[in-house]
């Protein structure tokens, strides 16, 4: 690194990054990054420190049925963060087991976002809920759903001049529940085996799964992904052992893993198939809770 | 190259320094301010040891680049307590034996004064919590959990 960039605002990180952007690493609060720069696994010249930003982009607001997280806040913030106990019980799930304290106040939702290599625990989250990416460059925001956003390992679909503004998604209604289980312990170096949240919603008179998602941070390759296959499989069911064990058998079809070092594709999957009927379960009987005492 | 003038807070007192683009807050805590309590344990934010509270926070001081620090507030050990005299918190370890070589009680500290700040009479669980991201090769996690219980057994 030889260059760092430190902008006081938005609009002058942009327009510094509006030509050859390609080159300029941005850097969150670096606790992806520093250890890979450290490693030499990257090399930037160029580094765009968004600290200076925290007044524009460090919010979580509500307009409406809307959420926005803005990209600087982080996963302390979440957690701390009254709207999350409940519904939203998927961030707290991921939160409580997210690195340790000191990575908690650090790690950034923007960041998760752009570290991308397969084992992000935000991520999964943000595809069960349907989230939407707002890109900011000087020409202007562009939305890109989550769900499309990460391409490849480490890749994601950001242009050279646009750097992650905000994700938003809905709450949930309170027919409805969010989930989320990881395996493998995580820190620096080695990443989680598995992990999946889910989104779950429950007919009127909670009979039935009326919608689902479920999120994965590898279905086909090494990518977070929607498992659709048992989405579809499970939608209109009602929930019941029977049903529960024929959605494993789809979703181990569904899920095409290879083995390597850290763990067996067998392994994996038969990890899959235990958190999926986990977190069916954990949604269902929290809504059945929740209308019990009328929360 | 020392091209960045970085201008922060420590312990209070305001600091100029001017640092190198890959200088770490750690290195610059250490090698350039003389404040010697946050340790590079394993330099890649499993161990814990460098930890320092950043505009109040603690976070890891080798996962933090100097130049990101710039206009905050950084606290380490050296500015807990009035710097003579050990405080309540430091006597209470003291007294419990939760320092064995002490290479880890810096962080520890620093750690159990955050939690003290926000909660007031934790639990075991939140103990163990707060100092999970904090690693201690001598294992001596019991009497820290138990000082800090003290802690706030005196002060009631
Ligand atoms: C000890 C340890 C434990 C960890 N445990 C976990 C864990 O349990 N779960 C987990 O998910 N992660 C974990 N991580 C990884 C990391 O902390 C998280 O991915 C974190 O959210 C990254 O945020 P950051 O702000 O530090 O990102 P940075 O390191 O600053 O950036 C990461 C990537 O995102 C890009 N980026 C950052 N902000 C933006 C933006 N606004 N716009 C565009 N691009 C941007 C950067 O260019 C970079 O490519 C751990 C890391 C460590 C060191």
């Amino acid at each position: 690194m030889t260059e760092v960039l430190m902008p006081n605002t938005l609009a002058e990180a942009l327009s510094m990054i509006s030509k050859d952007g390609h080159d300029v690493l941005i850097l969150g609060s670096g606790s992806d990054v520093i250890p890979r720069i450290r490693e030499r696994e990257i090399e930037p010249k160029k580094v765009l420190d968004l600290s200076g930003l925290g007044s524009e982009l460090n919010y979580i607001r509500t307009e409406g049925k809307v959420i926005r997280i803005g990209a600087l806040v982080t996963v302390r913030q979440i957690i701390d963060n009254e709207l999350f106990k409940g519904r939203l019980d998927a961030f707290l799930q991921a939160g409580r087991m997210f690195g340790g304290p000191q990575i908690r106040n650090m790690a950034t939702v923007g960041g998760n976002l752009g570290a991308a290599s397969s084992s992000e625990d935000l991520i999964p989250i943000f595809i069960a809920l349907d989230a939407r990416v707002k890109m900011a460059s000087i020409d202007g925001d562009r939305l890109v759903p989550v769900s499309k956003l990460v391409v490849a390992k480490r890749q994601i679909d950001r242009r050279p001049n646009e750097i992650i503004r905000e994700i938003y998604f809905e709450m949930p209604d309170e027919s409805s529940w969010t989930a989320f289980f990881k395996a493998g312990r995580r820190n620096s170096l080695i990443i989680d085996l598995i992990n999946m949240a889910m989104y779950l919603k429950l007919n009127i008179d909670g009979t039935k799964i009326e919608d689902i998602r479920i999120a994965l941070n590898r279905v086909r390759g090494k990518t977070p992904e929607r498992a659709y296959k048992t989405e579809e499989y499970l939608r209109g069911k009602r929930i019941e052992n029977e049903t529960i064990a024929r959605a494993q058998e789809v979703l181990d079809s569904e899920v095409q893993l290879s083995s390597d070092f850290r763990a067996s594709a067998e392994y994996r999957k038969s990890l899959d198939k235990v958190i999926l009927a986990r977190l069916i379960n954990n949604c269902r009987d929290r809504i059945v809770e929740g209308r019990r005492t009328g929360n | 190259m020392k091209d960045i003038l970085l201008e922060f807070k420590v312990n209070g007192q305001p600091k100029k320094v001017y640092v190198d683009p890959n200088d770490r807050l750690l290195d610059v805590l250490r090698d350039y301010l003389d404040i010697k309590s946050p340790k590079e344990g394993c330099g890649t934010g499993d161990c814990g040891l460098c930890t320092v509270t950043l505009d109040g926070k603690p976070v890891l001081s080798c996962l933090t680049f100097a130049f990101q620090a710039r206009g905050k507030e950084v606290t380490t050990v050296e500015g807990l307590g009035n710097g003579k005299e050990l405080s309540p918190m430091q006597q209470a370890l003291r007294d419990a034996g939760a320092a064995q070589c002490g290479f880890c009680t810096p962080a520890m500290e620093i750690m159990v004064t955050d939690l003290l700040k926000r909660v007031d009479n934790p639990t075991d669980s939140q103990i163990k919590e707060q100092i999970s991201g904090t690693l201690c090769r001598c294992t001596g996690y019991y009497p820290i959990v138990e000082a800090v219980k003290k802690i706030k057994e005196e002060e009631r």
